[in-house]
């Protein structure tokens, strides 16, 4: 589901089924040289976070990305956006980035990353199943974090 | 010719039956037009969406058939790409939808380990048999919905959802 009215009122009456929120982590990077590729990854990101969306819609709500500069202390905005979720009633927070940053970070958000692949001069079908192919491979993360705390 | 004139009576009697025929007829064939319209309607279920799958290559396993169709939404025309988990049942061909009857989540066949000849949703464990009916106890309370099928030049068509039928 996504963040819109009629979405969050099923998931404010539902929310024994409804009880996780994906977080597409996107960093803008405005720098010249960096900008089409920076673009490219943020088309991919919402892409994947989409497909993750259409496969999960009755359990999880597809947050609009968090956008951030390569000058934001990530390890505070991780954990604002973490307590706030947890706050309004999600039980499992999935952050998707593909920005390595995240990965260095030692922090307690556990940013599921996707190495970012230039879907522009696919074709639809290409596409598609580049993007089903990655989708397979974060089903058995979500299963996993599910099973583990439930 | 002189001795069958039209008086000026004749005349506008001729004119006013005329006119006023018209006028009647104006206002009854649109009317007429409206009460026989659902017989004019096509007939329905026209709307097939060839898939790249040859019915040949379809087994007794399920299997993912992807197809994409063009959606409009008002002015805004984008294509969207659907799914069907098409499978044989002695001759007949099955295609049934992967979304799950409970919240919407997408299904998968063997999806968990534990049950390799059903349908799985990850979401909240919802499971399915192959005929798409749903199973006691998991969270769905209806089976999965059915697409019309068809076969073109040897390729597989997919119409419309209905409810299942195998159930």
């Amino acid at each position: 589901m996504y963040w819109n009215s009629k979405d969050i009122s099923v998931f404010v009456e539902q929310k024994e089924f409804v009880d996780t929120a994906v977080i597409p982590l996107l960093l803008i990077d405005g720098q010249a040289s960096k900008l089409k590729q920076n673009a490219s990854s943020a088309e991919f990101l919402m892409a994947l976070t989409a497909f993750i969306e259409n496969q999960f819609k009755g359990r999880v709500i597809l947050m609009p990305p968090v956008s951030y500069t390569t000058k934001t202390n990530r390890q505070q905005l991780g954990q604002e956006w973490d307590e706030m979720l947890k706050e309004a009633g999600f039980k499992h927070l999935f952050f998707v980035s593909s920005d390595m940053g995240w990965v260095n970070e030692e922090s307690a958000l556990n940013v599921i990353y996707t190495p970012s692949i230039p879907l522009e001069n696919m074709d639809r079908k290409l596409r598609q199943s580049v993007l089903d192919d990655q989708l397979r491979q974060i089903i058995p993360v979500f299963a996993k974090r599910w099973a583990s705390t439930t | 010719m002189s001795n069958n004139r039209v008086s000026r009576r004749q005349f506008l009697n001729y004119t006013l039956t005329g006119v006023g025929g018209f006028m009647a007829a104006g206002m009854l064939m649109p009317m007429v037009r409206f009460a026989i319209d659902p017989v004019l309607q096509k007939a329905g279920g026209g709307d097939f969406i060839p898939t790249g799958k040859k019915v040949s290559d379809i087994t007794e396993v399920p299997e993912r058939v992807d197809f994409a169709f063009e959606q409009v939404d008002a002015w805004y025309t984008s294509e969207v790409t659907s799914t069907a988990w098409v499978y044989k049942n002695g001759d007949k061909i099955i295609a049934l939808s992967p979304v799950c009857k409970h919240l919407g989540c997408t299904v998968n066949w063997a999806g968990s380990p534990d049950h390799p000849d059903q349908f799985f949703c990850p979401c909240h464990g919802g499971r399915y048999e192959k005929s798409g009916k749903n199973i006691p106890k998991t969270p769905p309370l209806g089976p999965l919905d059915e697409f019309e099928v068809r076969e073109k030049d040897g390729l597989l068509e997919i119409g419309k959802t209905r409810p299942n039928t195998l159930v």
